[in-house]
């Protein structure tokens, strides 16, 4: 393991002599997402494994190369899980990969995001310096949140090599409901159930039916069940439905037209843009297949929220650009925090916005 | 925290009263969150723990000027601060120790001195008291707004008369005060009724005046004191003989004080025993009406209406902070079929604090003001309260009536009488 | 006081007449505080143990004045100290000899409450205890209570990303603030995040909880709003060996239980509480456990007495459920009352922050008990047992010579093993002043530099809350090099 953070400190020199730019790759699920990969591959797989694990300390510490499956079933085996259902996107997913992608499944509305989980991290910087920061305790405070800072960047600050996550036990009961209900009134609906006290992890509407899941302890499911009524699913489809959504292999999101991701205000009112659209985090995210990507940017903005290209060609991420563009100020800090990291701007440029 | 007091008060009983007192604040800033002036002025040195720190420097002999005079000056003396401080500060003796201190050291101008000698000398005597109010009720209409105001208007309701004697053999001694038979005569009397119906009579004794806390407040220390001991001279031949059981406070700023007699008049050797022995048997009425629970509840039983009328209660800072009395006011008027309206902040001073009204107008009306809106949020029919001082302030701001809580017990006993 | 500290240093060259009339000409008359007498008030926070007179104190009363002063600074590259309730206990408000501390207090409005969206729009100076209380109403309230949540402020909150008791389930500030608006030293208005749930870019609103007033001064933020769970109640244990209480803890989460509280008091907290708040404590248990479940009635009965379970078997010598609401609230008063109610035994106190693997309680317990006799100082402890989050209460009287550094030495010693077990120095109440120089302890030089560099990406002159949160590089080095003369006191 260290031979190999030897020789990549080395190419991180080399490039960084010679202006070049890695392109950091883990597994490779994730290379769809986000403005293509520049530069020559950095190959990061190889640092895998588990670090450490105590269950009952609830922090799980693994290599930014361990496949995120090895990892699920580490947990599973002690009754435990990454609580906010990261999507794979392929089987050669790795824990690096989750983390610089930073994105979160279905339960995200109940439970946080990935960020809220991330309590430490080791990382290679610009500098070829091997950095440590938070650690793998609950509440950490000394020194910035620099593992959060990390949570999602894309890799362009760094080389994750260590990532320590908070690990919850997994729920005792799940049960998956159905109603009929058209747009607005789902919307109206999850935000009033967001304000009470009930056990909702998950919810998608699509096509005038609102799905959602309870989980918990059991009395808790099942009091939940009683009061909220609909149609419930059987635990199996139920399962392969969540899933399916998570790993975006549910028919929605089949076909090569371009996939947008809205993140808006759950109260936010249904969007007047035009295409197929599914609703999922109680209403803070609202996919949309085709469309007008000026449009889109301008009612997420309106809205309070913003807007992603998730999945298109080269040739669209290039000219509406994959991200909500950033306020000056903003974008300034961003230009000023990659030096801090990367001084010579080795790492995945582009990747997150161009120049960056 | 740490201290360093210097030598002129050092060595001094006050001065080490001061220093334990200051030790014993951690300086936390837990108490600065419930302080009204806190609340309207957002500056530490106007929050208790602020006032403290300007004390802390005066007694370390740092140079004081009409700065920390104006801080120490708004301070309402409501003790909140202790109410919420976790670590058992005495900021109000702290508080006493402090503005005597700067009294000597930062002089005052002329018309304050004249004004605190006016009210010094005339609000605890009726027979000033009584006329001055007379003349400034007629002229009220012809006053500008701002000072109309200022004259107390007649709050609670008409005086009805004391019970005939009944010959009870329980007795109680009920303080006259100073300005509350002028402004409130009926407080007393609905107080003598509703003991009465308990089988407590209840006298007052002429010559017992002012309380002493008034001209207390106002630094006038050897005024008050002769105050206290013309109170105790007109009590002490009961209290020898047997004849009373206890003072009933129904001012609960007056309570507060007589309370504080033995240890105010602790170095008096002919009055300290005395003073020990008549605040030992000092309770404010709600007090006396809760230690007759069971006989209360077979009258207000036998009394029968329940109007269910919803009321506002404000707390007096000298019964919830100062005398620690919470929650029994609230649950007599519960138990006498009253509703009572939620009141936002319930721990915060009114604004009228003793003479604060008239020394500090601007934050007093604005603490007013925030206090009925917070009683009026559920608009109650009544506002009800326990202390004069309070009555009057609010009442001089609210077109609902203001009123002692006693007089709602009397009504409520006498609906069936 | 004779701690030489990193507030006090001669970097800045300022112009304090120059600086009076430039705030004059953008202020109120009454917003600056000009005069030693007035702003020694204002020399330290919850800390007491740090004290420095700052150059100006100014009372802001809006966004546009809190703009118009750091813009100033900015211009005469003047130290800005953002200042809220000063409740913290690291000294992250002291002020710096020549810079100007801000008062965010009067910024206190609540902005709104929306119960539809589940967020509260407030000022910095809004008291943590008053978000709740506004949202109330709407059967929610803001989930991370700080034991300070009666005074400490908002703002206060973000920068130091506070805890609370019920944050092994709810989470810290960081996990509750949906946005955060602000002004870069420049004088630039900012915000980091919005009212969705994530933001594009990297996660600068992480970055600002918990950023001790470094990077930006805050002056508005977005929380978002729990739903009051249906029932609560607390199961207090007493156990009569603190080490059967450690293993308690570890054994009630190794059953699969996230308890909404778990906190543990040992017998001297208990002591200094019970007299003041009569919460009901066992005065005769070594420690007591506060388990708090909360969810449906039938969640909560099935938690409970699952917890119940697991704390009779680790030994518990006494277990008491919460009957009403009232009930509850009195155990959780005791709790949050224990810092200050210390101060009835001792005139001053040292607060330490750091937290460990839960395994590793008891013989974090044992140790600071043996240091106890070894620098002659009481010590009583307070812990976020779930969260593995130590609160040793170091008792010491500053007027007799020597205390506060023996006091210092102890705090110290009871950081390095913090770092020592696989934890931090600090958990919740940040770094501040009081543990710069033990930053040292658990970071290299490299992870040092690499802060400097983060911060110099917002305030590159370094004018924003000078001397806190990260050592400089020299005093790194001097720290590391005392630390090889002494093996337990890196200040002897
Ligand atoms: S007595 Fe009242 S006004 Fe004075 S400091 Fe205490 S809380 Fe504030
Ligand atoms: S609450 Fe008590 S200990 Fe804390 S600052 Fe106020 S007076 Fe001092």
């Amino acid at each position: 393991m260290e031979g190999l953070i030897e020789n990549w400190i080395g190419r991180v020199a080399d490039a960084a002599s010679a202006g070049r730019s890695l392109a950091i790759r883990g597994g490779g699920s994730k290379a769809f997402y986000a403005c293509p990969e520049q530069g020559e591959v950095l190959e990061v797989s190889g640092h895998r494994g588990i670090v450490a694990y105590e269950p009952t300390e609830l922090v799980v510490t693994a290599r930014a190369g361990t496949p995120l499956r090895e990892l699920a079933a580490a947990l599973a085996e002690k009754g435990q899980w990454l609580p906010f259902e990261p999507p794979h996107f392929g089987a050669s997913a790795t824990v690096g990969g989750m983390f610089a992608a930073g994105l979160s499944g279905p339960r995200r509305q109940a439970v946080g995001a990935l960020r809220d989980y991330v309590l430490g991290v080791k990382v290679l910087n610009g500098s070829g310096e091997v950095l440590s920061f938070g650690g793998q305790v609950m509440k950490n405070v000394a020194g910035y949140d620099v593992a959060r800072l990390f949570a999602g960047s894309l890799g362009t600050l760094g080389v994750v090599l260590e990532v320590s996550l908070k690990v919850l036990p997994l729920p005792v009961a799940e049960k998956s409901l159905r109603f009929s209900i058209d747009e607005a009134a789902a919307l109206g609906k999850l935000n009033a159930w967001g304000g009470r006290p009930l056990p909702i992890s998950a919810s998608a509407w699509h096509q005038g039916v609102l799905t959602l899941r309870l989980s918990g302890a059991a009395a808790a499911v099942a009091a939940a069940q009683r009061h909220l009524g609909g149609e419930e699913l059987a635990a199996g489809l139920a399962t392969a439905f969540w899933e399916s959504l998570r790993e975006q292999t549910y028919a929605f999101f089949a076909g090569d037209a371009p996939l947008w991701r809205l993140s808006l205000p759950s109260v936010a009112p249904p969007q007047p843009l035009p295409g197929s659209t599914l609703i999922e985090w109680g209403g803070a995210q609202r996919w949309l297949r085709e469309g007008d990507g000026r449009a889109i940017r301008v009612a997420a903005a309106r809205a309070g929220g913003h807007a992603t290209l998730f999945r298109a060609d080269h040739a669209l991420k290039a000219s509406e650009g994959v991200f909500q563009p950033l306020p000056a100020p903003l974008l300034r800090i961003h230009r000023q925090l990659k030096r801090a990291f990367d001084p010579q701007g080795v790492f995945n440029r582009g990747r997150m916005y161009p120049g960056l | 925290m740490q201290t360093n007091l210097a030598d002129f008060i050092k060595d001094t009983p006050a001065g080490r009263e001061a220093d334990a007192i200051l030790r014993s604040c951690v300086h936390c800033g837990f108490c600065t969150a419930t302080c009204p002036t806190f609340q309207l002025l957002g500056d530490e040195l106007d929050g208790p723990r602020g006032r403290i720190y300007l004390i802390k420097e005066m007694l370390e002999g740092q140079a004081v000027s009409q700065t920390t005079q104006l801080h120490l000056d708004r301070c309402l003396s409501c003790r909140a601060c202790e109410t919420t401080c976790p670590s058992g500060v005495r900021y109000h003796r702290l508080l006493e120790i402090g503005r005597e201190v700067m009294e000597e050291r930062v002089p005052r101008p002329l018309v304050v001195r004249a004004t605190r000698f006016l009210l010094c000398e005339a609000l605890p005597r009726r027979w000033i008291f009584r006329p001055a109010v007379a003349i400034g009720q007629l002229m009220r209409p012809l006053l500008p707004a701002a000072l109309a105001e200022k004259v107390p208007l007649a709050a609670g309701g008409a005086a009805r008369p004391w019970p005939r004697r009944a010959g009870h053999k329980r007795r109680m001694i009920a303080l006259a005060g100073c300005v509350q038979p002028i402004l409130t005569p009926n407080t007393n009397a609905a107080t003598a009724r509703v003991l009465d119906r308990l089988g407590i009579e209840l006298i007052e004794a002429p010559a017992a005046n002012c309380c002493g806390a008034l001209r207390y407040h106002l630094h006038a220390q050897e005024k008050a004191l002769d105050d206290m001991r013309q109170v105790i001279d007109a009590w002490w031949p009961d209290v020898e003989s047997g004849r009373v059981e206890g003072f009933v406070m129904t001012a609960s700023g007056c309570g507060e004080h007589v309370r504080e007699y033995g240890k105010l008049l602790k170095d008096d050797p002919a009055y300290a025993d005395k003073a020990a022995r008549i605040a030992a048997m000092t309770r404010d009425a709600c007090e006396v009406l809760a230690a007759e629970q069971e006989p209360l509840a077979a009258l207000l039983r036998q009394a029968g209406a329940d109007s269910g009328e919803r009321v506002a209660f404000h707390s007096p800072c000298t019964l919830q902070h100062a005398q620690k009395i919470r929650g029994v006011v609230e649950a007599l008027l519960t138990a006498a079929g009253y509703r009572l309206a939620p009141v936002a902040d319930p721990h915060l001073c009114c604004g009228s604090a003793g003479t604060y009204s008239i020394s500090q107008p601007v934050l007093a009306g604005q603490l007013r003001d925030n206090k009925l809106a917070a009683m009026n949020a559920a608009s109650p029919a009544l506002l009800v309260t326990a202390n004069i001082g309070c009555q009057t302030h609010l009442q001089s701001g609210s077109k609902v009536p203001v009123r002692h809580w006693i007089e709602l017990i009397d009504e409520r006993l006498n609906v069936g009488a | 006081m004779s701690i030489e500290s990193s507030v006090a240093d001669r970097r800045f060259t300022v112009d304090r007449q120059a600086l009076i009339a430039s705030l004059r000409a953008v202020l109120p008359e009454q917003a600056l505080l000009v005069e030693e007498e007035e702003m020694r008030p204002y020399e330290c926070d919850g800390l007491t143990a740090y004290r420095q007179l700052p150059l100006i104190v100014a009372l802001p009363a809006d966004e546009a004045q809190v703009q118009a002063i750091v813009k100033v600074c900015h211009a005469l590259k003047v130290p800005v100290v953002a200042r809220g309730a000063a409740t913290g206990l690291s000294g992250g408000a002291t002020p710096h000899r020549d810079g100007v501390v801000v008062s965010l207090a009067k910024l206190k409005k609540i902005i709104s409450v929306d119960p539809v969206s589940r967020t509260a729009v407030v000022q910095p100076g809004v008291r943590n205890l008053s978000v709740s209380e506004a949202a109330a109403p709407y059967a929610l309230y803001y989930a991370p209570d700080p034991s300070s949540q009666i005074a400490c402020t908002i703002g206060g909150n973000v920068a130091e990303n506070a805890g609370g008791v019920h944050c092994l389930k709810y989470g810290l500030t960081v996990h509750n603030v949906m946005r955060v608006r602000g002004l870069t030293i420049d004088g630039e208005i900012v915000e980091f995040g919005n009212a969705a749930l994530d933001a594009p870019g990297y996660d600068l609103l992480a970055l600002m909880n918990g950023s001790e007033g470094l990077l930006a001064v805050i002056t508005e933020v977005t929380v978002r709003l729990t739903p009051k769970p249906e029932l609560a109640q607390v199961v207090i244990a007493s156990f009569g060996d603190v080490r059967q209480a450690g293993d308690a803890v570890a054994g009630i989460i190794a059953a699969g239980i996230i308890p909404a509280g778990l906190e543990m008091m040992d017998r001297k907290a208990i002591h200094a509480v019970e007299p003041y708040v009569n919460a009901g404590y066992d005065m005769d248990a070594a420690a007591i456990l506060l388990c708090e479940s909360d969810g449906t009635p039938e969640e909560v009965a099935e938690e409970i007495g699952r917890m119940t379970a697991v704390l009779e078997q680790s030994g518990a010598s006494g277990i008491r459920v919460s009957q009403d609401e009232a009930e509850r609230l009195r155990f959780w008063a005791g709790r949050k009352a224990a810092f200050p109610a210390v101060g009835r035994m001792t005139p001053d106190y040292l607060c330490m922050d750091g937290t460990i693997p839960r395994k590793r309680l008891a013989e974090m317990l044992d140790a600071i008990n043996r240091l106890s006799e070894k620098y002659a100082l009481r010590c009583a402890n307070v812990f976020h047992a779930g969260d593995g989050n130590l609160h040793p209460l170091i008792m010491y009287d500053a007027n007799q010579p020597g205390e506060l550094d023996r006091a210092l030495a102890f705090g110290a010693a009871i950081l390095e093993l913090s770092v020592k077990f696989g934890g931090t120095i600090t958990g919740e109440h940040g770094v501040g002043i009081e543990k710069v120089d033990v930053m040292a302890e658990q970071f290299s030089l490299a992870e040092i530099a690499a802060f400097h560099r983060l911060k110099a990406a917002f305030d590159e002159h370094g004018l924003l809350n000078p001397g806190k949160g990260v050592p400089t590089l020299a005093r790194c080095r001097e720290y590391t090099l005392a630390r090889v003369g002494s093996a337990t006191s890196p200040r002897s």
